[in-house]
């Protein structure tokens, strides 16, 4: 009788399969109602602006006494709802979820009991969770485009290519937003109360003032990647243009690369290393 | 993965891949607009020559029902004696016959560039084609065949220029090239737009004119015109010329109904030019509010007088408030003084 070494699978392939197992549980949870509400919002908002100025074209709207174009609507439409709130949300909602549901389900230990680092879990879900969002949330913006650029004449050929960065941005910003909040949800007991402030409090806060602070929010990188213009929706919006000083893009790059790198391996290590007590 | 999960996949990237593919598509080869929206501005532009030098258009239909014109109406009950005549030549009635009119102004087809070109006048309605011929004959017009579309000419005239040179001026020609489409404009244009019936370059292949056309199109008057080439033929004094603001384009967009809104912009050649003739109407403004001091309703209208505009553009909207029509109505209404 031979003896067999079993050999462990490595993080790759075990975080593959956790993907594969995950990305169904994630896509037909209760949270994806909310999913669809969020991503399904801009599209409804977009068709019913459509109809509304088909039937209507004085119900464009108007800057300056001149309408506003369907390019800089959409713009508009991707600064204000996707930028500012969709994509911080997903991330605070799903980010945070991916490892705190498992505790709160009790049902981490049938992971960790596997034969597979501990890490490929947390690494995999946040593949299912970056698959998941950027399923829904891409083509979502692509029918907005489509429905919002063509009014008031407007090419869709020639706003192309900031529809093309506006899809590589987004899906740069879910996966940053989504390895901060897997961090945050690795190692903070209350994860989606801290997601909630750091998201809607700390970024929009810091980014507010002059300094050095705003180096350390998603948001100040993930701007300097958008090609349409800050709209100045708000007060905020012009205190924010005053005291920007976006960096370029490639270091916007790499450093969205790096903090999506860094808190996704500090999630691994504290996944890796920390005691789940389970409360009966 | 389950195979729910395995259509969602799929759905969603042949969404998100059919979608980038048309803007791929769109953004090299290029996109009719009329595959996603018909293009904008009224559907008579395309019997507009591409170099027209200035469009205008007017919704009768929304005019003449406004409140706006009644309270006039009621102001000044007589019909207009230039209405009443034009009625009387043509059997057209302006106020009940005409739904939509575009007009415009280009460059003389036989290359001489003084003013005032040629004109063409397109007005949407319902015309009783038998009469209006029937009356331009009787003033003397002839008809003639041109492409299947019968032409109404008004008889050719000539004048002797400043160097005594006989010149020969085209008369009005009028053809319906449509049902419910009449157009009516010195000859050579109305020929033109019965050439483009059948397509061709007209002015909605004039981006830059289109894109203004396109910002306007919520009022129910506008005009969008070259600045620079309308000035260059109007044979002006030099010195005058000289002092002319640098503006390429210019439009006027107008809103009636109880009262009128409307704003002017102007394109001008530079940033600088833009921010020098924000200064001079912003002095204008000021003298304006000055001298309408004690006049609260002109002063209302003169507070709305709103200067804007970034870059290259100069924007000053207006609202004019229905009470000033009113005064204006009560000012012809009362007898003159003894």
């Amino acid at each position: 009788m031979t003896k067999t070494a079993v050999k462990r699978p490595g993080l790759l392939s075990s975080a593959v399969k956790i993907f594969d197992l995950s990305l169904g549980q994630m896509l037909w949870s209760r949270r994806s109602v909310f999913l669809a509400v969020l991503v399904g919002g801009p599209v409804l908002l977009a068709g019913v602006v459509r109809v509304a100025i088909a039937f209507e074209p004085a119900a464009m709207p108007r800057i300056n006494g001149a309408n506003v174009g369907g390019a800089a609507l959409f713009g508009m439409m991707i600064w204000l709802l996707y930028i500012r709130f969709i994509v911080p949300v997903l991330g605070v909602f799903y980010g945070t979820s991916l490892i705190a549901d498992e505790i709160d389900d009790k049902t981490i230990t049938y992971l960790f009991v596997r034969p597979i680092p501990r890490a490929a879990v947390l690494v995999g879900k946040y593949l299912s969770f970056l698959a998941c969002t950027v399923l829904l949330v891409l083509p979502s913006v692509v029918v907005v485009y489509f429905l919002v650029v063509p009014i008031g004449g407007g090419s869709v050929g020639r706003e192309f290519p900031s529809l093309a960065a506006d899809l590589g941005m987004l899906t740069v910003g879910l996966a940053a937003y989504g390895a901060v909040f897997a961090l945050v949800g690795a190692r903070v007991k209350r994860p989606l109360v801290v997601g909630l402030v750091f998201a809607f409090g700390w970024e929009p806060g810091v980014l507010l003032f002059p300094g050095y602070l705003k180096r350390a929010t998603v948001a100040y990188y993930l701007q300097a990647l958008v090609p349409q213009a800050m709209p100045q929706d708000s007060a905020i919006s012009m205190l924010m243009q005053m005291f920007q000083e976006l960096p370029s893009v490639a270091t916007s790059l790499v450093s969205l690369a790096g903090i999506t790198l860094a808190t996704l391996w500090l999630a691994g290590r504290a996944v890796e290393t920390r005691e789940y007590v389970l409360e009966q | 993965m389950t195979a729910r999960t395995r259509y969602f996949v799929i759905l969603s990237l042949l969404v998100l891949a059919l979608g980038v593919g048309t803007g791929l598509v769109a953004y090299f080869v290029g996109l009719p607009t009329t595959a996603l929206q018909r293009a904008g501005g009224p559907d008579e532009l395309r019997f507009v020559p591409r170099n027209a030098t200035l469009v205008a258009y007017a919704n009768v239909t929304d005019v003449m029902g406004s409140t706006l014109r009644e309270r006039l109406r009621q102001a000044m009950p007589d019909t207009p004696r230039g209405q009443q005549e034009f009625q009387d030549q043509t059997g057209i009635n302006i106020e009940t016959d005409i739904d939509r009119i575009v007009a415009c102004i280009a460059p003389q087809l036989d290359g001489s560039s003084s003013l005032p070109g040629t004109g063409l006048v397109l007005a949407r309605g319902r015309f009783n084609e038998v009469r209006i011929e029937a009356l331009m004959r009787e003033h003397g017009a002839v008809v003639e065949v041109y492409k299947d579309v019968r032409l109404i000419v008004a008889e050719p005239r000539t004048t002797t220029d400043d160097q005594g040179a006989v010149r020969r001026i085209d008369g009005l020609s009028l053809a319906f090239i449509e049902s419910g489409l009449v157009a009516v404009g010195s000859t050579p244009l109305v020929r033109h737009a019965v050439d483009l019936k059948v397509g061709g370059d007209n002015v909605t292949a004039n981006d830059e004119l289109m894109a203004l056309v396109e910002s306007l199109e919520s009022g129910n008057l506008w005009a969008v015109g070259r600045f620079d080439a309308l000035a260059s033929q109007a044979r002006l004094p030099g010195e005058l010329a000289a002092r002319l603001p640098a503006i390429t384009w210019f439009s006027a967009s107008g809103h009636v109904n109880g009262g009128l809104s409307g704003v002017l912009r102007a394109e001008t050649r530079d940033d600088a030019s833009a921010a020098d003739l924000r200064d001079v109407l912003r002095g204008f403004l000021a003298l304006a509010k000055m001298q309408a001091g004690d006049r609260p309703d002109i002063l209302a209208m003169v507070q709305s007088l709103q200067l804007g505009g970034t870059g290259k553009t100069v924007a000053l909207s207006f609202e004019v408030p229905p009470a000033v029509f009113d005064q204006l109505g009560s000012g012809a209404a009362s007898p003159p003084p003894q």
